[in-house]
């Protein structure tokens, strides 16, 4: 097994991570910039590193400077966590070069993936069911049109480098194509650097459901149920759960077998989550993420399963512990993400945490790496924490979700937790009646202002 | 107030309060004064033992430069994370001493990192007052290296 990770991330995933890393008795290396150096988990690490001034790009994206921090502490393998360098395929390439483990799939499955045109054209051939639209990156007005006419409007832009909900254009008809098409181009140059786009119709109201997949590298693969995240604000999601409300056993086998089977033809290492857009009972791949996800803890709830954990272990070779017919779900359970940010205006709010009190009990996890008296720093995204949740029945899992809410505190700062509050009093929310334009039309009539 | 007089204060203020320890920094100066504490054994059998609180140690005098390095403002530091070297070469004469008179520019010492070797150069002219590494030394970001004065 790995003597020591050194954890390139920060806040609560590189907590996490550390977590798990002390389950199993490897030793742990925080890195951090400047601004990070009063981190819980680098106060929890056996070795800290001071790797940068705050920018990511000189810290946590600095690979000659992670790389230096391998090497000085002897470290035998990173762990990326997720954002960063987590999906960077070049970098996974480097560490090989120098001799140490990069927790996460092999470098052509991270690239294969994050091409979302190569990753769908991969999506098809191995079976899994695809969004209807242009095949490849579009190279002419003419030829836009046609696939317009063809799978019929609305459709939806998306830059072939984008991915995370970043880089698409809606066009509702013919005389809207050219212009989405021309404004995702630029757009997409200037956020990737690469301005390939492709069609793909656009469905109204669909749900966001995620399978997670777990392989060992050697052909076997599981499936571990699916996530629902529909509840998103700017293709940011907000709130998950599992199981999905929109899916009864016979359909979730269903998706999960055909992305099971998909992962063991490609030999997958590591974990990965499978997204699609649910509509009508039809599930439609949207892309593949190759690293562990924020919402993950969703699925170990539900299922007992310590996904960083397995993580690691099959980075070391080993073999997957779980056949599918192990994995069990029990019971319900359900993701807030808590950010530092104005409940109504979403503007963020970095500042001290003043007085903090987290909520617990039985079925209560806080995922979160702030404390009393912590400065967040603004440099960075605004996740303070997640609180998940879980029941043996949804509603169960609604009321306890209400409980901990309301006896959580954070004072200092403002945070989303009142936007949360709102949510679990929802009709919608408490029937499981949402898609994907649901939160977004909720704050736009005001649900906040009430 | 001199730096007795504050010494003189916060020992006094440990006593009254009943504090262990007591740590202040202010423009540059740090001062610590922490009580020291004797435990006694419990003798078998027998009831808990109080430990009379012992008088407060004689504070002793703080150097005049005793200053937090890194925020001394002669300090030198590391502009990346890697190893620190006192030389050109393994076996060559390091390129400065304490005492070493340098000009803004001068080479003080190396940083590898990635089997590059980073000249760092002396940001002032002046005196090496202090070297706060050992020749080999991986260092961090920020890390203070050397003090030029």
């Amino acid at each position: 097994m790995f003597d020591k990770i050194l954890i390139a991330n920060r806040g609560e995933i590189a907590l996490r991570v550390l977590r798990a890393c002390k389950d199993l008795g490897i030793a742990t290396v925080a890195v951090h910039s400047t601004a990070d150096a009063d981190a819980m988990h680098v106060r929890l690490a056996d070795e800290s590193v001071c790797i940068g001034p705050p920018p990511a790009r000189e810290s946590y994206l600095n690979v000659p400077a992670l790389l230096t921090a391998c090497e000085i502490t002897g470290a035998d393998a990173v762990h990326p966590g997720y954002g960063f360098l987590s999906e960077n395929a070049r970098f996974a390439e480097i560490l090989d070069d120098h001799g140490v483990h990069f927790i996460g799939p092999r470098a052509e499955h991270i690239r294969l993936m994050g091409d979302k045109i190569e990753a769908k054209r991969t999506a098809k051939k191995l079976g899994i069911p695809v969004v209807p639209g242009s095949d490849g990156g579009i190279t002419s007005d003419a030829e836009a049109l046609a696939i317009g006419r063809e799978i019929g409007f609305p459709l939806l832009v998306k830059a072939a480098a984008g991915g995370g909900g970043r880089g698409m254009k809606v066009a509702r008809s013919a005389e809207e194509l050219a212009v989405a098409v021309a404004t995702a181009r630029s757009e997409a140059k200037a956020a990737f650097g690469d301005d390939a786009v492709y069609l793909e119709k656009y469905l109204e109201k669909p749900r966001h459901i995620e399978i997670q997949v777990l392989g060992d590298g050697k052909g076997n693969a599981i499936h571990l149920g699916e996530r629902d995240c529909s509840l998103q604000r700017r293709h940011q999601k907000v709130w998950e759960e599992s199981p999905s409300p929109a899916l009864n056993a016979g359909a979730r086998e269903e998706i999960g077998e055909v992305v099971a089977k998909a992962m063991r033809d490609l030999k997958y290492l590591g974990v990965g989550t499978v997204e699609f857009l649910f509509e009508d009972g039809k599930f439609y791949f949207i892309e593949m993420n190759t690293r562990i996800q924020v919402e993950h803890p969703v699925t170990e709830e539900i299922t007992d399963i310590d996904l960083i954990l397995e993580q690691i272990r099959v980075a070391n070779g080993a073999d997957l512990t779980f056949r599918q017919e192990d994995i069990r779900f029990t019971g319900h359970a359900i993701e807030c993400r808590i950010n530092a940010e104005n409940p109504v205006s979403f503007r963020p709010s970095p500042g001290k945490i003043v007085h903090y009190h987290a909520p617990g009990g039985l079925g209560v996890r806080i995922d979160s790496a702030v404390y009393q008296g912590y400065l967040i720093p603004p440099h960075y995204d605004s996740l303070l924490g997640k609180l998940i949740v879980h029941g043996k029945t949804r509603p169960e899992c609604l009321m306890r979700l209400r409980r901990a809410l309301d006896e959580f505190v954070v004072d200092g700062i403002e945070t989303t937790l009142p936007l949360f509050r709102a949510l679990v009093r929802e009709d919608d929310i408490i029937d499981g009646n949402y898609h994907i334009h649901w939160l977004e039309q909720f704050l736009a009539r005001g649900g906040m202002n009430e | 107030m001199s730096e007795q007089d504050l010494i003189r204060e916060l020992a006094k203020l440990l006593d009254e309060t009943n504090l262990t320890e007591i740590e202040v920094e202010r423009e540059g100066l740090r001062v610590r004064i922490a009580r020291q504490i004797t435990t006694h054994v419990l003798a078998p059998g027998g009831a808990a033992h109080v430990p009379p609180i012992p008088s407060i140690a004689p504070a002793p005098a703080i150097p005049a430069d005793l200053v937090d390095p890194a925020k001394h403002p002669g300090a030198v530091t590391s502009p990346m994370v890697g190893t620190a070297y006192r030389a050109p070469s393994p076996g060559a004469r390091p390129f400065v001493d304490i005492g070493s008179v340098v000009k803004a520019g001068d080479t003080l010492l190396i940083v590898e990192a990635m089997k590059t070797m980073n000249q760092i150069p002396a940001p002032r002219g002046g005196t090496v007052t202090q070297i706060l590494f050992e020749d080999g030394q991986p260092v961090e970001y920020g890390e203070p290296l050397m003090i030029v004065e």
